[in-house]
């Protein structure tokens, strides 16, 4: 690891070791880092390279399993967001924490509202409410004003102006121009400029590569819970960067995909699917044998295609054809029928997937006692056959078919979850990120199991955060954003470059690249 | 029988049915000393009397039956005393060959009615039983002008309620074949698995393609239909069917299978436990009038034990993962 030195003091925060599991994947993996002040410190990584988790122990909103952290010289243990509160750490997550129902001056003095004889002193609060806004450069904010009647860039500005009211030396800033137009980044570039010469440390976590550009001092890289690398703005090429973020070579965890002289027999037609004002006019179709893959940035619809796919969401516009059947399933009931045949892995297994505290066999067999049943009487031989075939066939890792589905690791829960679905012998399999927290190993077997079912005549939709899996995995790639199909990438042409770009609805680069091209 | 699937409850079920066989022997034998210090005789262990208790909890025995499959699901039937005493006064008032088949078609129809209620119409099944179960008030006060009507019970419910086969009677074995037949259905029945299932996961059931609304119509149905078997059989035994002749039975139903280790929360509990939850409550409330313990100390007991046995079971275990 090299480390530059970014400047002649002390670290503001220093971090030594740290690592932290969770159900024996390591979300962060003996990481040192630390953080200056008066700079801005940008960390850079994929989903799940140990960003969030690294934030979320500095703010002191998950305890590190090992390593030691120091602050101002001190060492120091955050137990939780109020101790790190204390010493002058303040995060401001992406998730925002305003609460519309109160005014901007409530919001702000939340925690601390200044008071008068025990009693809340709303002139004091809304005076400096109005220091804290015209700081961050929004005197125009209205500090009676309710919170939910503004603009989300607005609201943005007031959390920020929160923040700042509990007079952080080190401020986190996760993803947190997200929801704001390009003139509030402007301004906010403008505020952690100011903030930074006023000599803050600030934490800067973003998605956006010239944001960091733009904004960043310093640049730390991570990836699969290791701190790859720290160096200052200007290093190290965009290039170099994203090298350091994939790290790794991606072919060879993947199957190969098969050749395809002619296109698959049509499955399931999909046209002008709308839901709310979720999902509008998504129309494609799905070969047999053939897995599309749903991308693009988290939350533009891809788990309400898949929900309306499979009937779950009422009032869903647009016609889909499943096989010989025209109509969007009405229910789970009728998209598990024999004559659609379809199954859904969704997106948490602990909540939407399993009941934990039933055993795996119970698990298992839950979508197929119609068929293992003798009149209505379940057959224990025929049931007992049919679990012990899919442990066998997905080498499900258990001590006893009785045993709790909650005892088991991640991993081999999800396993249970795709056992359940694969013993019903589905022809069109809704997978909803079925990889998220689950180790490598794990994932390049479901990898191959996918690969097969294809092979084997099932038509397969996949939707991952993960690009590299929609990269390795997927025949064609449908990128959505705001509810709607806006790329569709097939074969080459899906490529690393290609999804980032058009997740943020850029034109692709070179859509039928012979090669895969990263960003300039 | 296969291997109980349920075997990762096991522990945690075992435990109740093993405290609440404990506290029966521990009930039979303060009785018992109580008996022979001040009556010289050991009358709580005479076949007799222990038949007698047993008679005396079918009548709870099935309606905690059907009230375990409603727990079970995680919801709660509060509409069960009206149920029972609505059947048992249409059955007796209709009268004839059809009596006990027109109180059982009630039962179901409430039945129906709460589980497309808390299954449709989405209404938490606490609030919906309970409109419910004051709605039947309503009506058989209607119904009957606010007098109780001459509501003789039919020879079949009497026959029913207080004959006996060979020394048993027909009430224990009524109450033995529902058991029977409730614990089939719970181990080896789709419906049963399905039961348990939506008590730990609801969505997953229905993400899995299980029709959950009918799964809790249908359970809601068996628990009125065996609450209005329950009613009949009681107005059989009291040889009359009155106003508010259930309302005794609707906690202790409760408390038989939460006694029984059934997770209130649903999800959890063996069959079992609910029959031992059972005879353990009309034995503590019958050893307790033999020992001339006041109404209101019987209700204080009454009350400590239920509190004591969910706290020795270790309550936090069960909730939903």
């Amino acid at each position: 690891m090299e480390v530059l030195d970014t400047g002649p003091a002390a670290p503001l925060l220093e971090m030594r070791g740290i690592g932290k599991s969770y159900g024996g994947v390591a979300a962060l993996d003996e990481v040192d880092f630390s953080a200056h002040a008066s700079s801005i410190h940008a960390v850079l990584g994929e989903n799940g390279a140990g960003k969030s988790t690294l934030i979320k122990i500095i703010s002191g909103a998950i305890a590190p399993d090992r390593g030691t952290m120091s602050f101002d010289g001190r060492p120091i243990t955050v137990a939780d967001p109020q101790a790190a509160n204390a010493v002058g750490i303040v995060t401001v997550f992406q998730e925002l924490s305003v609460i519309p129902d109160l005014s901007v001056a409530d919001n702000i003095s939340i925690t601390r509202p200044p008071k008068r004889l025990g009693l809340i002193d709303r002139r004091a609060q809304r005076r400096r409410a109005e220091e804290l806004l015209a700081r961050v450069g929004c005197e125009d904010v209205n500090p009676r004003a309710r919170v939910g009647d503004l603009p989300l860039s607005r609201r943005q500005m007031v959390e920020i102006a929160k923040a700042l009211g509990r007079d952080p030396k080190l401020l986190i800033l996760d993803e947190a121009t997200s929801a704001l137009t390009a003139a509030d980044v402007e301004r906010v570039y403008t505020i952690l400029h100011r903030l930074r010469d006023d000599g803050l440390a600030l934490l800067y976590i973003s998605h956006r590569m010239h944001e960091i550009e733009e904004l960043a001092d310093t640049i730390s890289v991570f990836r699969n819970g290791r701190h790859i690398s720290t160096f200052a703005k200007g290093t190290q090429s965009d290039d170099q960067i994203v090298q350091m973020m994939i790290g790794r070579d991606v072919s060879n965890v993947y199957p190969p995909k098969p050749v395809r002289t002619e296109p698959p027999p049509v499955e399931l037609e999909v046209s002008r699917l709308g839901w709310t004002d979720r999902l509008s006019d998504i129309s494609f179709t799905l070969g047999k044998g053939e897995i599309v893959g749903l991308g693009g940035l988290d939350g533009q619809g891809q788990r309400e295609v898949l929900l309306a796919l499979f009937g779950v969401l009422r009032n869903v516009s647009g016609t889909v054809r499943v096989f010989d059947h025209k109509g969007v399933p009405r229910s789970p009931v009728v998209a598990t029928r024999p004559d659609h045949a379809m199954a859904l892995i969704p997106e948490d297994r602990k909540t939407e997937g399993l009941m934990l505290p039933m055993s795996i066999s119970d698990n298992i067999s839950l979508t197929s006692l119609k068929w293992l049943s003798r009149g209505f009487v379940i057959d224990g031989t025929a049931e007992k056959n049919a679990v012990d075939g899919m442990i066998e066939k997905l080498r499900i890792k258990i001590g006893n078919p009785d045993d709790a589905v909650a005892t088991l690791s991640g991993g081999n829960q999800q396993k249970v979850v795709i056992a359940k679905w694969l013993l019903t012998g589905p022809r069109i399999l809704l997978l909803n990120d079925p990889t998220r927290g689950i180790d490598v190993g794990t994932k390049e077997e479901i990898y191959r199991l996918l690969r097969e079912l294809a092979d084997a005549g099932t038509s397969i939709i996949l939707y991952s955060t993960d690009y590299d899996e929609l990269i390795g995995c997927c025949d064609r790639v449908l990128i959505l954003y705001g509810g709607r199909i806006v790329q569709t990438l097939e074969g080459d042409a899906i490529t690393e470059t290609n999804i980032v770009a058009s997740s943020f609805n850029l034109p692709v680069e070179s859509e039928a690249a012979a090669e895969p091209v990263r960003p300039q | 029988m296969p291997v109980p699937k349920m075997s990762n409850l096991r522990n945690s079920i075992d435990r109740p049915l093993l405290f609440a066989g404990l506290f029966i022997i521990a009930i039979l034998v303060v009785g018992t000393v109580y008996t022979l210090i001040f009556e010289g005789n050991a009358a709580l262990l005479s076949p007799t009397y222990l038949i007698l208790q047993l008679k005396v909890a079918s009548f709870l025995g099935i309606v905690a039956a059907g009230m375990m499959i409603v727990v079970l699901l995680g919801h709660i039937d509060l509409s069960v005393p009206w149920t029972m005493t609505a059947s048992a006064m249409l059955a007796a008032a209709v009268g004839g060959p059809f009596a006990i088949p027109i109180g059982l078609g009630v039962g179901l129809a409430i039945g129906l009615f709460n589980g497309i209620g808390v299954a449709y119409l989405r209404v938490p099944s606490m609030i919906f039983t309970l409109g419910v179960n004051v709605m039947l008030r309503g009506f058989m006060v209607m119904l009957t002008g606010g007098f109780s009507p001459s509501s003789v019970p039919t020879d079949a419910m009497l026959w029913l309620a207080k004959g006996e086969i060979i020394g048993i009677p027909n009430p224990v074995i009524v109450w033995a074949l529902i058991s029977l037949a409730v614990a089939f259905m719970l181990r080896r029945m789709p419906l049963g698995r399905y039961i348990y299932a939506i008590g730990n996961r609801e969505a997953a059931v229905y993400l899995s393609g299980v029709n959950t609304r009918l799964v809790v119509v249908a359970s809601f149905a068996l628990c009125s239909t065996l609450a209005a078997f329950a009613g009949i059989l009681l107005a059989g035994y009291s040889s009359k069917a009155f106003q508010a002749m259930g309302d005794p039975y609707l906690l202790p139903s409760i408390a038989a299978v939460v006694i029984g280790g059934t997770n209130i929360l649903g999800g959890a509990g063996r069959y079992a436990g609910t029959v031992v939850g059972t005879i353990l409550i009309v034995l503590l409330q019958s050893v307790l009038s033999v020992m001339q313990m006041p109404e209101a100390g019987r209700q204080i007991i009454y009350g400590v034990v239920i509190v004591i046995m969910l706290l020795a079971y270790g309550r936090g275990q069960r909730l939903r993962v």
